[in-house]
């Protein structure tokens, strides 16, 4: 019993960094309309900007996060209007940005493997906290618990955002048709800016905590989240910020359980067999509504 | 008297060439190099190719080969792709300046690309561990092979330690390390051990938490580690920073200062087999090997630095044992010829069935300020 609440904080903290990543891929893909390959970059390139500012500038682990999670928002800005404005201007569909998206996913590695030096980093020991919090029997290292509570701010915070303010209206209206949204006295440009942002912010804290957590600061940090946070968005529902961070939370916690009770080997096939088995069940996702194509 | 110095004369003139050391002719001679410096495994990627680029800029510099032999390496990078390094092997077979090749830290990378150069150009394989990939006369390795290290080191630790239990971690997708591994737990049930656990983990994982938590439940006196390097060094940091304060036993996977410098503290005291080390190897050729990669690249060699330097001296070794202009053929033959490579840095290296072996067994571990020095059981 002791072992199986242990394993379930485990996938639980793992599971947040996936919830936190998917939450960026979902909001860009439920307004921009964008499936974007490119977005695992904008976590390694964060965890890379974390490490230099704790490493190089020696900010402590907060400001260095802070730092990071801008660089993540700031690099979204870029990519999307380097790749992706062009192509709305043009009408392009989603094939042509999921085709310029992988290009642009390839061309981001390269630039953090050289960033990195091609290694793979770490922070060093003393850069981040690593006090534990005992629940009972249970231990609960500092960064398990920052990556979920992080998850549930992240996800409380954006939910209100989408449902309550006047920013997530336009946010919704542009995802809907961004025309009409435009009729309306919407303006799509800074919508979509700000929509860009802020996934690129979220991907760029999963990024942080990732590296941290799992001592990997390279660019094969966001390449690993990248089909696990599609996965927590199809299956929470790429219209729900709640749904992918807690599909995010059970991809974390039956990838753990099926590795410690079933098989090391066969974790990701059985993981991606109950996902399957989810949506056989429940289409639409968790929180989601009934098609996956964009309005 | 005349009849017999003409008849002295004529027999020096048959019988010299077959005696005196023609040497071959000056020239460039390209060696086909390819590199994993890019991609999942470009830390070490990066040593083994450095190795080598000195060693080639040595034999050219000494003339070690010929007087006015250059030895070249064209480098093609594959990234740990084996599609890639099936390429790049095409690639050399069609430049006809290539006159050898050499490769691979992955076995089963090595094994794809054997065919390719099948009796076609000879191979030396720098960096791919399993037991049996050389064939002679075309493929050879300078691998210092860890699996019999690894079982020496084990049973010696458990020898010191006296564990009741073990519990172990192994690469589930690598064949070499699951030998290893297996050849292990073997050496140590005969101590009178049992085994914990057997934690699989994959080469890809980044996340070790679980599987730490998983090692710890089975409450072995010791853990021992037989993963490839990310996974190895996330292991060690995730049961230390989950509080386990018991023994760990690595493998020569920690051995590079950059595992170090990512880790640092949890590596302190866990003891693994080493086969090169700046700090360890002292003999003349290896003091004066660090000291030109040192001065050369910035840093340190490592294990790897070593065994890309090694590849490269046992080809200009089976170079500059031959006459006349180098074949491909002839390189292959040559090198099957070689019995040891004189130019080495752990103190002697024999080949034997195209293996390079290093004998003697190191067991180091990481101290607090970040040198390795011999393992002392507590």
């Amino acid at each position: 019993m002791q072992l199986l609440l242990e394993q379930v904080v485990n996938g639980c903290a793992i599971g947040a960094l996936y919830g936190l990543f998917a939450i960026g891929f979902g909001l860009v893909f439920a307004t921009l309309g964008i499936l974007n390959a490119a977005h695992g970059t904008y976590a390694s390139f964060a965890a890379i900007a974390g490490y230099y500012a704790v490493v190089y500038l020696g900010l402590p682990f907060v400001p260095a996060m802070v730092l990071g999670v801008i660089t993540g928002a700031v690099l979204a800005v870029i990519v999307d209007q380097i790749a992706f404005q062009p192509l709305r201007k043009r009408g392009a569909g989603m094939l042509g940005a999921l085709i310029t998206s992988i290009a642009f996913w390839m061309i981001l590695d390269s630039l953090a493997g050289l960033a990195t030096e091609q290694q793979s980093l770490s922070f060093p020991a003393g850069t981040y906290p690593t006090w534990i919090i005992m629940a009972g029997s249970v231990p609960l290292p500092a960064m398990q618990v920052i990556a979920i509570v992080s998850l549930v701010v992240v996800t409380v915070a954006i939910h209100w955002l989408i449902t309550r303010s006047r920013l997530g209206a336009a946010m919704r209206a542009v995802g809907w048709n961004e025309t009409a949204a435009q009729l309306g006295g919407v303006n799509p440009r800074l919508v979509i800016l700000a929509t860009a942002s802020l996934a690129g912010a979220t991907s760029g804290l999963a990024g942080v905590l990732g590296g941290i957590s799992t001592n990997n600061v390279s660019f094969t940090l966001g390449e690993g989240m990248l089909l696990k946070g599609f996965a927590a968005v199809v299956v929470g529902g790429y219209d729900d910020v709640r749904g992918a961070a807690v599909a995010g939370v059970g991809l974390g916690v039956a990838e753990v359980l099926s590795a410690q009770y079933i098989s090391t080997s066969m974790r990701d096939a059985i993981t991606y067999a109950l996902l399957l088995s989810f949506l056989v069940l429940r289409p639409r996702g968790l929180f989601g509504r009934t098609s996956f194509m964009r309005a | 008297m005349r009849k017999y110095a003409s008849w002295l004369l004529a027999s020096t003139l048959t019988f010299a060439p077959m005696f005196a050391h023609a040497a071959v002719p000056a020239g460039d001679y390209v060696i086909g190099f390819v590199t994993d410096s890019t991609g999942p495994l470009a830390a070490a990627g990066q040593s083994f190719t450095h190795g080598a680029e000195l060693a080639a800029a040595e034999i050219t510099a000494s003339n070690y080969v010929a007087p006015g032999a250059k030895l070249t390496l064209d480098i093609k990078e594959a990234a740990g792709d084996a599609a890639r390094s099936i390429q790049d092997m095409h690639q050399f077979l069609a430049d006809r300046r290539v006159i050898a090749t050499s490769c691979c830290i992955l076995s089963p990378i090595v094994n794809s690309v054997k065919p390719v150069i099948a009796e076609k150009l000879a191979l030396v394989v720098y960096g791919a561990t399993a037991p049996g990939l050389p064939s002679p006369p075309w493929v050879y390795s300078v691998t210092a092979l860890p699996g019999p290290k690894d079982t020496e080191t084990a049973a010696t630790v458990a020898k010191a330690l006296k564990p009741k239990t073990v519990a172990y971690f192994v690469s589930a997708d690598n064949d070499a390390f699951k030998a290893r591994m297996a050849a292990a737990e073997a050496a140590v049930k005969q101590t009178g051990a049992t085994t914990a656990a057997v934690i699989s983990v994959l080469g890809t994982d980044t996340d070790f938490t679980a599987p730490a938590t998983q090692a710890m439940g089975a409450n072995p006196d010791v853990i021992m580690v037989y993963t490839t390097q990310s996974p190895a060094v996330g292991i060690i940091a995730a049961l230390r920073a989950r509080g386990y304060k018991g023994a760990i036993v690595g493998n020569d996977v920690l051995a590079p200062a950059a595992m170090w410098k990512k880790i640092g503290a949890p590596l302190v005291g866990v003891p693994f087999p080493l086969s090169f080390s700046p700090d360890v190897n002292q003999s003349a050729e290896a003091k004066a090997f660090v000291a030109a990669y040192t001065k050369q690249y910035g840093n340190p060699p490592d294990l790897y630095s070593a065994q890309g330097y090694q590849a490269i001296w046992l080809i200009g070794q089976a170079l500059h044992s031959m006459d006349g202009q180098p074949t491909r053929e002839g390189v292959a033959a040559a090198l099957a010829k070689q019995t040891g490579i004189d130019h080495n840095v752990y103190g002697g290296q024999a080949v034997k069935n195209g293996q390079a072996e290093v004998t003697g067994l190191t067991i180091v571990n990481w101290t607090a300020d970040g040198t390795l020095a011999a393992w002392k059981a507590p």
